[in-house]
């Protein structure tokens, strides 16, 4: 039997779009949205990640495991900075001019 | 004038050989011109050219005075350049071609696009001025706009059009999502002045489509020398790939423009990591500093997690708490994620106590409750119960038992992390007592994860653990709670069974194996279980002298079917054997003999069955003298196969043999010459019996024999050689573990797995889930690649002494990637020569009044069979 692999660099309930108190019921019903949104014969890749954290995440037991021991001290700092601080504002042309333009 | 004619003078050639003569100290001028010095060769070339006048010095003196103009203009001396250019270009008459370009680079200093590209519009414009005038264009016009309006070309200029085209790209790429074809911009050639600037457009677009590594792509063909390479840093700072540069203020602004502040934030973050790696104090407070005030600028809802984040990496290394409080602009707060985060950090240090550990996940649990990530008795807390209980089990029984008296005498609780700290966190810590250090007992540690979450695997660690422990009461009390918990389970009753039975209370344990009957009855354990009971009440009736009884024994053992295959019907005769000879029965004793002879196929083993089947009656040695035939042994009658095989059939049915001392010698002489003779489960069994008595040699050999035989049970073997070898040799012991680990899990089995951990636990038995055991550090322990395997096994396979003594040669262990050749190994070999085989007849039992004293079986490790 393939072993999930329980330590997901990302958030299992993140891949789900899940909140952290969704029971079981929830998880399984975001489970089944990503896998009619991402299906296994068109995005193999993004399918085994939403399987994964769906492996871990149904098992009452091992979702505790995962809260326990998915924390990483030692992680570089700026994981800590969500997906939305990478967003990059249109400035138009004039500030990137500057740039070239300075000596 | 003057020198216009000194010039034409003609240079002479050197008599008799057609050949120009030397211009003098042309070397020396080059080399100079080559090293930069532009003035002092400018110099030196005006006084060879006074002194020969001839044309070729003259080009020397013009390409001296170019260098001195480039030279001018590079440190920003455009009028001197500009005034120098123009007395040469008059003065010489090479100089006109010789100083194209250096014209071009005058007239682009002044700053004036239209008087740069004017020459464009001449079709007859020498090429090498075309070639500058590109080359100026390519590295420093920065203003599209000016370029595509031009008037000094025509309208329809190709560098009128393909600047306006990147004009508009530009503004389009910086402004919005753009199609591909926006792209594509076919006006600019790939070849012109303004390519890179068509990468540049490229590269923009990428990093707003956040491909970063399109845009690390197109950055990195960008010719470092163009215009549009000054925007390569601030792209890459911005793709977080350029850390350390310090950027201009346009380029700040620009980022911060694009990015917001948290640019600033990444970096800081990223400054501070650095800063952790080198463990300094004075390097790693400055950047907590900056790092919390570039959080609190530009993401202030992060600053707390961040400050916990720093305060658990300082305790790690121990930095003082005051200066990292003061750095941090205050203590971070001490609630369930801080505690996590802590009991994570400890559990990956390698300096980690497991009591502080424990600790640390017990503060996580009470202020996870007080904050309601789970309930205080859900599954959640059932889980770190066990986690916890896990931990403990790491530590050597014997050990964990001083910790926890150092411990318990001088813990005093976490009071010094509550200070500065909110009254909500401060309350979580009052409300629970001190003195409740229950998370140092793994006992109370399964009992509460069971009570709130019972399940079979709790269960099932708890009672592997339970099993080790000197009171055989604490077992059966888990096994009690088991079944009381979880009643459709059958192993709490065979357990309680096993125990009932090993006390000799076997009608409590038949009542226990007819309930698990009842649940049950097809299950091979239970069906085991049957056979080993009624095994052993044969023997307890045998100790009782009751033959009638032994009779009916063996009669509801025959009809249990699990009781007709292999080699146990030879035990049954042997029991009824037993019965025979309690009875005194000599005939029917010898019928029985036959009948054992007859199934195993060996006198020898008929012998050793009937040994077995004595010591579990407690038959005493003049009955067995008086009941065993004497019968000659065929000399091909191994000793060490008949003892394999009775090792094998007694384990089977719960009446381990015992091989007795006097024959180890004997034994192992046998085993390092029986090639083929013994199957490998029997080895198994031989090698697992000569351990049960200490006869560490005898298990080696039986290793050596299996790990000889290669194949899918190598892991097997191989755990067999880790048990057997001595003590001192516990390198060698950890990488026959850590193999037969990873062999294990190549295979998938988990039993092998289950007890190698435990061996190197210094437990036995315990089964550790998989899942629990890959998320443990005994997994990184364990990691083996293909090649030190194949060295272990190799290793194992050519060492087939046993370890004689502690002066072997010191030994590097293989995870350490030192690979032992052949040779080296095969200096260990100890050949064995096997004794004639009649020398077994006098232990076998032919000339019995010789044999040792006899003592009891269950006294492992000492002498004969009785």
């Amino acid at each position: 039997m393939r072993q999930p692999n329980i330590q997901l660099n990302e958030d299992p309930r993140e891949i789900l779009g899940v909140p952290p108190d969704a029971g079981d019921e929830r998880i399984r019903d975001a489970y089944l949205q990503k896998v009619k949104e991402h299906p296994p014969d068109r995005e193999p890749a993004t399918f085994e990640r939403i399987r994964d954290a769906y492996e871990v995440l149904r098992d009452p037991r091992r979702r505790a495991l995962h809260m326990f021991l998915s924390a990483d001290p030692r992680a570089p700092l700026v994981s800590l900075l969500p997906a939305s601080s990478q967003e990059r504002k249109f400035t138009g042309g004039d500030p990137w001019l500057a740039v070239l333009r300075e000596k | 004038m003057k020198y216009n004619q000194e010039t034409r003078l003609p240079r002479p050639s050197v008599h008799g050989t057609g050949a120009s003569v030397p211009i003098p100290q042309e070397e020396d001028l080059r080399a100079l011109l080559a090293k930069g010095k532009t003035k002092p060769a400018v110099e030196l070339a005006r006084e060879i050219h006074k002194r020969c006048g001839w044309p070729e010095t003259e080009v020397l003196l013009v390409d001296a005075y170019a260098a001195r103009i480039r030279s001018l203009l590079k440190t920003g001396l455009k009028e001197e350049a500009k005034a120098l250019f123009e007395l040469v270009h008059k003065r010489y008459s090479s100089a006109a071609a010789r100083l194209a370009d250096v014209g071009v680079l005058v007239s682009a200093s002044s700053g004036n696009l239209e008087e740069l590209l004017r020459p464009l519009n001449d079709p007859a414009v020498l090429p090498e001025i075309r070639r500058a005038i590109a080359c100026v264009v390519k590295g420093q016009v920065c203003d599209l706009s000016a370029l595509a309006e031009c008037r000094s070309l025509t309208a329809d200029h190709p560098l009128r059009t393909a600047a306006a085209a990147l004009l508009r790209a530009f503004a389009a790429v910086t402004a919005g999502p753009v199609e591909e074809s926006a792209l594509l911009l076919p006006e600019v050639s790939h070849r012109g002045p303004l390519a890179s600037w068509k990468i540049l457009v490229r590269a923009i677009a990428y990093f707003y489509q956040q491909d970063d590594a399109a845009c690390e792509r197109s950055l990195g063909i960008i010719d470092p020398d163009s215009a549009p390479a000054r925007l390569i840093p601030a792209l890459r700072t911005m793709l977080h790939t350029n850390t350390g540069q310090r950027l201009a203020p346009a380029a700040e602004s620009l980022m911060a423009l694009v990015c917001g502040s948290k640019v600033s934030l990444r970096r800081a973050l990223q400054a501070l990591d650095s800063a952790f790696q080198t463990k300094v104090q004075d390097k790693i407070l400055p950047e907590i500093q900056r790092a919390v005030t570039a959080c609190e600028v530009a993401y202030p809802q992060l600053l707390e997690r961040l400050r916990q984040y720093i305060s658990v990496r300082a305790l790690d290394l121990d930095l003082p708490t005051r200066k990292v409080r003061a750095a941090l602009g205050g203590a971070s707060i001490k609630n369930a994620y801080f505690w996590r985060l802590y009991a994570r950090s400890a559990e990956s240090s390698d300096e980690a106590l497991e009591l502080l550990i424990c600790a640390q996940w017990e503060q996580f649990r009470r202020h996870a409750v007080a904050e309601g990530w789970f309930a205080e008795k859900g599954s959640e807390a059932a889980a770190l119960y066990l986690h916890m209980a896990e931990l403990l089990l790491e530590v050597p029984a014997k050990t964990l038992e001083r910790q926890r008296s150092k411990f318990t005498a001088r813990f005093s609780g976490f009071q010094d992390y509550y200070e500065d700290q909110p009254p909500v966190i401060r309350e979580v810590q009052a409300k629970y007592k001190k003195s409740d250090l229950y998370f140092l007992s793994p006992s109370q540690l399964f009992e509460r994860a069971c009570a709130i979450d019972p399940h079979r695997e709790a269960f099932e660690r708890w009672l592997n653990w339970a099993k080790q422990e000197s009171d055989g009461r604490v077992a059966d009390h888990v096994a009690e709670l088991w079944h009381r918990a979880l009643p459709l389970h059958s192993q709490p009753l065979l357990y309680l069974m096993e125990s009932a039975e090993k006390r000799g209370a076997l009608n409590r344990a038949t009542a226990f194996l007819a309930q698990a009957q009842k649940l049950d009855a097809v299950n091979p354990e239970v069906r085991r279980a049957a056979l080993r009971l009624l095994v052993a009440q044969t023997g307890r009736h045998l100790q009782q002298r009751k033959p009638h009884l032994v009779e009916q024994d063996v009669a509801a053992l025959e009809a249990l079917p699990q009781a007709q295959v292999a080699d146990r019907p030879a035990f049954l005769a042997a029991l009824r054997w037993a019965g025979a000879v309690v009875r005194g029965d000599a005939e029917l004793a010898s019928s029985f003999f036959g009948q054992i002879g007859r199934v195993l196929g060996s006198s020898a083993a008929a012998i050793l069955a009937c040994e077995n089947a004595g010591a579990l009656g407690r038959l005493t040695r003049a009955d067995f003298d008086r009941h065993v035939p004497q019968v000659s042994l065929d000399p091909a009658d191994s000793l060490v196969v008949a003892t394999a095989r009775v090792c094998a059939l007694g384990d089977d049915l719960g009446a381990p043999f015992t091989i007795p001392t006097a024959w180890h010698a004997r034994l192992c002489q046998e085993l390092t010459n029986a090639h083929g003779e013994l199957e490998r489960w029997q080895l198994e069994m031989l090698g697992k019996a000569a351990l049960r008595t200490n006869q560490k040699e005898l298990a080696y050999r039986a290793s050596a024999a299996g790990l000889e035989m290669g194949g899918d049970q190598e892991a097997r073997f191989l755990l067999l050689r880790a048990r057997a070898l001595p003590e001192w040799e516990f390198e060698r012991r950890d990488d026959c573990i850590a193999a037969t680990v990873e062999l294990g899990r190549r295979c998938g089995d988990m039993a092998i797995i289950n007890e190698a951990i435990e061996l190197r636990r210094g437990h036995r038995n315990t089964m550790t889930k998989f899942l629990d055991w890959l998320v443990s550090e005994d997994w990184q322990d364990f990691s083996m690649t293909t090649e030190q395997i194949h060295a272990v096994l190799q290793h194992e396979k050519h060492s087939r002494a046993f370890p004689s003594g502690r002066h072997a040669p010191l030994r590097v262990p293989f995870r350490e990637t030192v690979f032992l050749d052949d040779k080296e190994l095969e200096k260990d070999d100890e050949p064995c020569a096997l004794d004639d085989s009649n020398q077994l007849v006098p232990e076998m039992g032919q000339p019995r009044e010789k044999r040792p004293k006899r003592i009891r079986r269950d006294l492992p490790g000492q002498g004969d069979l009785f």
